[in-house]
């Protein structure tokens, strides 16, 4: 490792692989003059799991269960988008109802994601009660996803052709309590988060992405929308049921960490109210079709999952094993935006800014 | 050399010692437990900085490469030695009149930034970027408070010394007995502004969250601490537990040193009463519903806030 080269004035600083603030490992090699920032060099791969070389060796249903794992937090992004890839592929349309599922599924997930986000932003400036408070919040639709589908993270609510599961009226009630339950709850957050001084004072201004920046370095989700950009696939190529269902384009001018907090915040009801809509609107019926023959050729499909952008490519040639898969998770396009944001900071925002775009590392590298 | 013994017998057992060890220590657990609670959690059980101590003690002690070795051993040593030498200087109202009673609070003056110093030449001799890092912030941090720290001694001092004729006194065992006299410190409203800033003195040179910044967990990975681990971690704890039962046990001698009866257990039960409350509104609470300033920020809150309020109480006391 070259880390002595420094001058007198500067001198290099390691984050990470492994730092008690980022839930996953990369390697920020900083340059310090004094407390601030001067320049930053990133290293990654540390999670490198060979996830496209294994697709290429499991059928279509174990793809299923391969991707809901590249990540966490947006598992059900990625193999939502990814059912619709070999859908496109496969030249199917699905049920309604489980249009409607699937925006369920997908609308719970980010929820929970966007609230993980916030709480381990106040974990990061060191607001052990706010943290504690916002999970405590989580955990009612940790509850959700657990009760309805079984399992806290990986929800395994898509499938080829539709959703694995039904919800019936007795879940739905359930679901529709518990978002009754939540949403004062994330109302009193969001006053006491976005109306704290000390979080303001630590937030505000800072980690600035110019809406210029940001489009030049193409990023998505709350990353580009808190740069002013009016970005979100559900909105402009709208998938599943959204073209069906009413919700806002959250955007704001701020380029600030405080004003991506904002996004999250506001999404959070938004996401609500389609979970609501969805459970008016959901058609009774069939939720599954059956897959037909698989032919030769290629698919994309794409979603807006809590981060931002998802993409899958998808080639087959006649087999029940895809010969080619492929996808860009939002981070790898939020990552660029780091050295912008970070450019001068301090290097006490060094976390701070890093969690702004919520990156997610095993996504990144898979 | 009677005088010798028991002032060696005041340094080891009672006030500073052991005794000062075990109500730091519970201190400690108490704070936890409580912040726990106050976050809805069920907390660790109030033994458990002695748990934590315990196992430390058996634990390897590894020195970096790059540490100077001299320094890095004797960081922790000095921040022990400072704190544990500060504690017998602690006058126990009703118990304990002090070690002295002659300039005893120039003495704790002294003392007190002492495990911030060792801790910042800890920092700086571990050889780690992030022990530098803190070592900067820390150094900031004592800028910032121990100027209303010293403003808050003087205001004291002068108050006291002004009421016995002798200009500022600054032995603790004349202070208590012109407050047994003539009312406590902290009941006073010339005081009050001094009282308030000490509250605010509390987190800051107890390095809690808001102001655990040269530590910061999140940020910088406890920084001079980050290479510690064993029995000199245990050290810096133990210093930091001493440290509890000294800014405490002064806050309460300063402000509220008044006795209930004349048997000294519920005159020590009353002290201790008073620490804990002193603990739960400047540490306890503020912890709990902050979160953590930057180095700037808290800095410029030190030289606004608590100095001016200090001043404040000084100048008050000058003129009046």
């Amino acid at each position: 490792m070259s880390d002595n080269t420094t001058t007198s004035k500067t001198f290099s600083m390691p984050l990470g692989p492994v730092h008690v603030a980022l839930e996953e490992p990369v390697y920020f090699h900083l340059t310090i003059e004094g407390e601030t920032v001067r320049n930053v060099n990133l290293t990654s791969g540390h999670v490198h799991r060979g996830m496209e070389a294994m697709a290429a060796q499991r059928n279509f249903f174990k793809n299923q269960t391969l991707t809901e794992r590249v990540c966490s937090l947006c598992s059900n992004s990625h193999s939502f988008t990814y059912c619709m890839a070999v859908e496109n592929a496969l030249g199917m349309s699905i049920p309604p109802r489980a249009r409607y599922l699937r925006v369920v599924a997908e609308e719970i997930k980010r929820i929970a994601s966007h609230l993980f986000n916030t709480a381990i932003q106040a974990h990061i400036i060191g607001f052990t009660s706010m943290f504690m408070h916002i999970m405590e919040v989580r955990e009612i639709m940790q509850d959700v996803k657990e009760t309805i589908y079984g399992n806290r993270m990986n929800l395994a609510a898509n499938c080829i052709g539709g959703v694995k599961c039904d919800i019936d009226t007795e879940l739905f009630s359930y679901l529709k309590k518990s978002l009754n339950t939540i949403e004062p709850m994330l109302r009193e957050l969001e006053e006491i988060y976005l109306s704290d001084k000390m979080v303001i004072g630590r937030t505000k201004g800072l980690g600035i992405l110019p809406k210029k920046d940001a489009l030049e370095l193409g990023v998505v989700g709350p990353v580009a929308r808190g740069s002013g950009i009016v970005r979100d696939v559900r909105k402009d190529s709208p998938y599943a049921a959204y073209p069906d269902l009413d919700f806002k384009v959250i955007s704001n001018e701020g380029c600030c960490v405080y004003s991506r907090v904002q996004i999250r915040f506001s999404e959070l009801f938004e996401s609500i109210s389609l979970i609501r809509q969805c459970m008016e609107r959901v058609p009774e019926g069939a939720t599954i079709t059956p897959i037909p023959h698989i032919p030769t050729g290629m698919a994309t499909a794409r979603t807006e999952a809590p981060r931002g952008e998802v993409f899958y490519y998808i080639r087959t040639n006649g087999t029940d094993v895809p010969e080619r898969l492929k996808w860009r998770v939002p981070s790898y396009m939020n990552w660029e935006a780091l050295g912008v944001m970070m450019k001068d900071c301090n290097v006490a925002d060094v976390a701070l800014i890093t969690n702004t775009i919520d990156p997610c590392v095993s996504c990144t590298e898979r | 050399m009677t005088d010798a013994i028991l002032a060696l017998l005041h340094m080891c057992i009672f006030p500073g010692g052991l005794f000062a060890l075990a109500v730091g220590f519970f201190f400690k657990g108490l704070d936890r437990r409580m912040v726990a609670r106050l976050q809805r959690r069920v907390g660790p059980p109030l033994h458990q900085p002695y748990i934590d101590i315990a196992k430390l003690l058996t634990k390897e002690t590894l020195i970096p490469k790059t540490a100077h070795r001299t320094a890095f051993l004797l960081a922790p040593v000095i921040a022990f030695a400072g704190m544990a030498v500060c504690a017998a200087f602690i006058p126990v109202p009703g118990v304990f009149q002090g070690l002295t009673d002659m300039g005893d609070l120039l003495v704790i003056f002294y003392l007190l930034p002492i495990p911030a110093i060792a801790l910042m030449l800890g920092g700086s001799s571990s050889g780690s970027p992030f022990g530098a890092v803190g070592f900067s912030r820390e150094m900031l941090m004592m800028l910032a408070y121990e100027i209303p720290l010293l403003a808050v001694l003087l205001a004291v001092a002068m108050m006291a010394g002004k009421g016995m004729g002798t200009g500022a006194e600054f032995s603790l065992a004349k202070i208590l007995t012109f407050q047994s006299a003539t009312g406590q410190f902290g009941f006073n409203p010339v005081m009050i502004p001094a009282l308030i800033a000490y509250l605010i003195f509390l987190p800051g040179t107890m390095g809690v969250i808001p102001f655990d910044i040269p530590e910061a967990e999140t940020e910088i990975l406890e920084g001079p601490l980050l290479e510690y681990g064993g029995p000199l971690l245990a050290l810096y704890h133990i210093g930091s537990a001493l440290k509890t039962f000294v800014v405490l046990g002064l806050g309460v001698v300063l402000f509220f040193p008044g006795t209930l009866t004349d048997i000294w257990i519920v005159n020590l039960v009353w002290f201790l009463l008073k620490c804990l409350l002193l603990m739960a509104l400047s540490l306890t609470l503020v912890k709990s519903a902050t979160g953590r300033f930057r180095i700037d920020q808290a800095f410029w809150f030190y030289i606004k806030i608590p100095t001016v309020l200090s001043l404040i109480s000084l100048a008050l006391v000058w003129w009046l």
